[in-house]
């Protein structure tokens, strides 16, 4: 058994820097019931440290910005990091104590990730994406004394100057697995971080009993009779001398988070960087799943608004915003891109306050192949993504495919439909064949709609003050008398004063068609132009 | 006589001195102030100072493919797509349109034959199995036409950026055509790119596209109109590396309209271009293409009792019985 211990010490700071809506220079402060908790590299410049006031930390540094502790945020930003684990082994839970630590027992999966230390490289890696979280990883044969270590490195790391480089992370992380060393490493561990011990600190005090192996040299009666059995339940599980099961996490069917704001959010733009920790959760998920997301909404509550004259408050309302993809996907970017885009285009009823992100829809299938150098496959999978983003941004009727139809009449034979990013291949298949028994006359790729009408001197169509150049024609098309929208018609390819080709028609009936805008009675219509 | 024709045109785009050139060259083919042996090199020339020239000249542009002579076409070091013309692929540099760059239209109407122009490069992309994306059509386009000239419909996509009820201002209009056509470009998916540009373009905004266009393994053009307020554009700088100026040839005076209608129609079906911006030497006259027949000898009019000169007159809708 090789269990890895990784702790965050700094969780809750980060999950809620994640939401706000600004850049990070800003010095930032947690507090719990009126003490500061944590607090950032700026405020820590400044001088403001964890246990303050918050009047106390005002004062040194006025522009502070002061976030509450919520145990929920916290709770699903852990998660997210132990569905990140889960890349690495099936066995991951998230120990009660210490807080914020998930625990993943890997001794099984070592020879899959070619040994410990390549496998901790690739679980920091995958642990630390945005949002970033400062992170100790330790590991020992037993569960709870992974967790200790790890726990033991953020404190130490807490008490002196704030590490900045992951090297200095890394010189904190403590590994060893051979039974001898580690033992040797847990007796220097302080008493203070076993979780039995709390509310018995100054009777150890008194017996001049600060780590934990001067506490496991004394006889184990006495020790019981003092403190209780848990404090030697939990050396027991710590050293591995009783069994310490633990339930492996088990992943929901369905994603939901939800996550307040800190501030009221007025503009889209504002709850971007909130809604990006949600996607990142759900990415995280459903990798854990080994699924991709092919639909998942984005509801939003907002405030309710007080109506004038009226002082009670209407219901607080809320938006959905559902976003479907064609193509499923677990990228991150692509997602985030897509909800930008969809979010650019909201309008928000009223400030918002909460977000929720909710995913039922999603497909298990393994990723796919990455590939070194680009193929068909990964092309149209990239225009997949691309055509996606353009209909984001600009609505879903704005990417369009010109599809032919079997007709005669011009403005009949040629349709526009939107797109679909993958085209139905029976859909293609139609249009073609349409395209088959399409005359083989010319036809013009300009095709004005409605057509314009043109005026008629001495038996000759004029366009812009000039006689048209009737070169070739007539073609007679006259067909459509069963729907309602006939047509008799004689088409010439005529020519401009300036050299250009136009198509021309004129009605072999005088019936002016509906939505045909000009004189009277005037025969010559203007309909294509040769592009 | 030679030596003098030889310093007027021997000029360099690239400001890289002559003496760096010969310094580069291998040592045996002469450094700056060593006896030149021209022989080897030129064969014909004289061993005359502007013979040298004329050598170090010939070796400044086998430097860097970016480089060339004043006379010459330039050379692109990426590919391009053949026109389908080969009178114009003559005078492009690299022989075709431009992959890795803007090729910019200007145009001073819709439906000059522009679309004609540029079937045959559009239709060798679709081969190549890539996509071709029009952005902001400014008309209906016509499916059985696009099919006429080659193109596989289905595969078209079209783009509407400027949409009335997308967006109210004119500029959201212009960052969504210019949005829109730098993610094609950017994305590296896309085959080739043809995009009516929205009027009053600023230069930065070209630039830009320019620079995505870099990206794009495969042509983009762009059309610009070239007439009302954009009629002096043509004399404004432009990042493309290619821009056409295309015209009709113009019509004759049609003096007598009571001529007869279906007169002979010389340069109906050619376009002239006017090659504004090319790497290469300025052409001052513009080329002349004939252009894919519209006017189809079996649509033609043919001579025959039926279709006579006084035939028009006789399709009056009074000389029918309208029975609806």
């Amino acid at each position: 058994m090789l269990w890895i211990a990784i702790h965050l010490p700094l969780l809750s700071l980060e999950s809620w820097a994640a939401t706000l809506p600004f850049a990070l220079q800003a010095p930032l402060a947690l507090m719990n019931a009126q003490r500061v908790l944590s607090v950032n590299a700026a405020a820590q410049a400044l001088g403001v440290r964890p246990g303050l006031k918050r009047a106390t930390a005002l004062a040194l540094a006025p522009d502070l910005l002061l976030g509450r502790i919520d145990e929920a945020r916290d709770a699903q930003a852990l998660l997210r990091v132990a569905h990140a684990a889960l890349a690495f082994t099936p066995m991951v839970s998230i120990g009660p104590h210490p807080a914020h630590t998930v625990l993943l027992e890997v001794q099984s999966s070592l020879r899959c990730f070619g040994g410990e230390a390549a496998l901790l490289q690739r679980l920091r890696a995958a642990v630390t994406r945005p949002p970033l979280h400062r992170l100790h990883i330790a590991s020992a044969p037993t569960p709870q004394g992974a967790a200790l270590l790890a726990h033991w490195a953020s404190r130490g790391c807490a008490d002196g100057p704030v590490p900045d480089a992951p090297a200095d992370i890394e010189t904190l992380d403590w590994h060893g697995a051979s039974p001898g060393r580690w033992r040797q490493r847990l007796d220097a561990a302080p008493l203070a971080l076993l979780a039995a011990a709390a509310g018995h600190e100054a009777a150890l005090q008194g017996m001049g009993l600060h780590t934990l192996g001067a506490l496991r040299r004394l006889p184990r009666a006495g020790l019981a009779r003092r403190f209780g059995e848990a404090l030697l339940d939990e050396i027991d599980r710590i050293l591995g001398v009783c069994p310490d099961p633990r339930l492996p996490l088990a992943l929901p069917e369905v994603f939901s988070a939800q996550l307040e704001l800190w501030t009221r959010a007025d503009t889209t733009d504002q709850i971007l960087p909130a809604a990006a920790v949600l996607l990142e959760q759900l990415v995280a998920w459903a990798r854990a799943r080994q699924g991709r997301v092919g639909r998942f909404a984005l509801s939003l509550r907002h405030e309710g608004r007080r109506t004038r004259g009226d002082l009670a408050r209407e219901a607080p309302c809320a938006t959905e915003l559902a976003i479907s993809l064609t193509q499923p996907s677990s990228d991150m970017a692509h997602l985030h891109a897509l909800l930008r885009e969809h979010l650019s285009r909201l309008q928000l009823p009223a400030p918002t306050l909460e977000l929720r992100l909710h995913c039922a829809d999603w497909v298990a299938s393994a990723p796919p192949n990455e590939s070194l150098f680009p193929t068909p496959r990964s092309e149209s999978e990239g225009l997949v993504h691309l055509i996606e983003r353009l209909q984001a941004r600009l609505g879903p009727g704005q990417v369009r495919r010109l599809v032919a139809a079997a007709d005669h009449r011009p403005e009949c034979a040629s349709r526009s439909l939107p797109a679909q990013a993958a085209l139905g291949r029976a859909e293609a298949a139609i249009g073609r064949g349409a395209l088959h028994g399409a005359p083989t006359a010319p036809r013009p790729v300009w095709l004005l709609n409605p057509p314009q009408a043109l005026r008629e001197h001495r038996h000759r169509p004029w366009l812009d003050g000039q006689p048209l150049q009737l070169l070739c024609g007539p073609e007679r098309i006259e067909t459509g008398w069963w729907d309602g929208l006939p047509a008799e018609r004689d088409y010439f390819i005529a020519r401009q004063g300036s050299g250009a080709l136009v198509w021309v028609y004129r009605l072999r009936h005088a019936r002016i068609p509906e939505g045909v805008a000009g004189e009277a009675a005037p025969g010559w219509f203007l309909q294509g132009r040769f592009g | 006589l030679k030596e003098k024709w030889l310093a007027q045109n021997t000029v360099y785009k690239y400001s890289i001195p002559v003496d760096i050139a010969s310094a580069f060259s291998s040592p045996t083919h002469g450094r700056p102030g060593a006896p030149v042996r021209p022989v080897a090199l030129l064969p014909g020339s004289l061993p005359l100072p502007g013979a040298q020239a004329a050598w170090k000249a010939a070796h400044a542009v086998q430097l860097h493919p970016g480089l060339w002579l004043g006379h010459q076409l330039g050379r692109l070091a990426d590919h391009t797509v053949p026109t389908g013309f080969a009178a114009l692929d003559a005078e492009l540099p690299g022989g075709g349109w431009p992959c890795r760059g803007l090729t910019e239209f200007l145009l001073p109407q819709l439906g000059l034959g522009e679309i004609r122009l540029l079937a045959p490069g559009l239709v060798a992309t679709q081969q190549a199995g890539r996509l071709v994306m029009l952005f902001d059509p400014p008309a209906e386009l016509s499916a059985p036409a696009l099919a006429q000239l080659g193109l596989d419909v289905p595969e078209l996509l079209l783009i509407q950026t400027r949409a009335p009820g997308l967006a109210s201002s004119a500029s959201a209009n212009h960052q969504n055509s210019l949005w829109a056509l730098e993610q094609a470009l950017k994305s590296g998916h896309v085959g080739a790119v043809l995009a009516w540009l929205p009027p009053l373009l600023r230069t930065e905004h070209l630039r830009r596209l320019q620079l995505a266009a870099q990206a794009h393994d495969g042509p983009a053009f762009v059309l610009r109109p070239w007439c009302g307020q954009e009629a002096g554009i043509h004399t404004h700088p432009t990042p493309a590396p290619l821009r056409l100026g295309l015209r009709p040839v113009g019509a004759r005076a049609m003096a007598d309209p009571g001529a007869a209608p279906f007169p002979s129609a010389p340069g109906a079906e050619q376009l002239s271009l006017h090659l504004l911006k090319r790497r290469g030497p300025p052409r001052l006259q513009p080329l002349v293409l004939k252009l894919p027949s519209v006017l189809a000898p079996t649509h033609a009019r043919a001579p025959g009792p039926a279709m006579d000169g006084e035939a028009l007159p006789a399709l009056r809708p009074a000389t029918f019985v309208n029975l609806a």
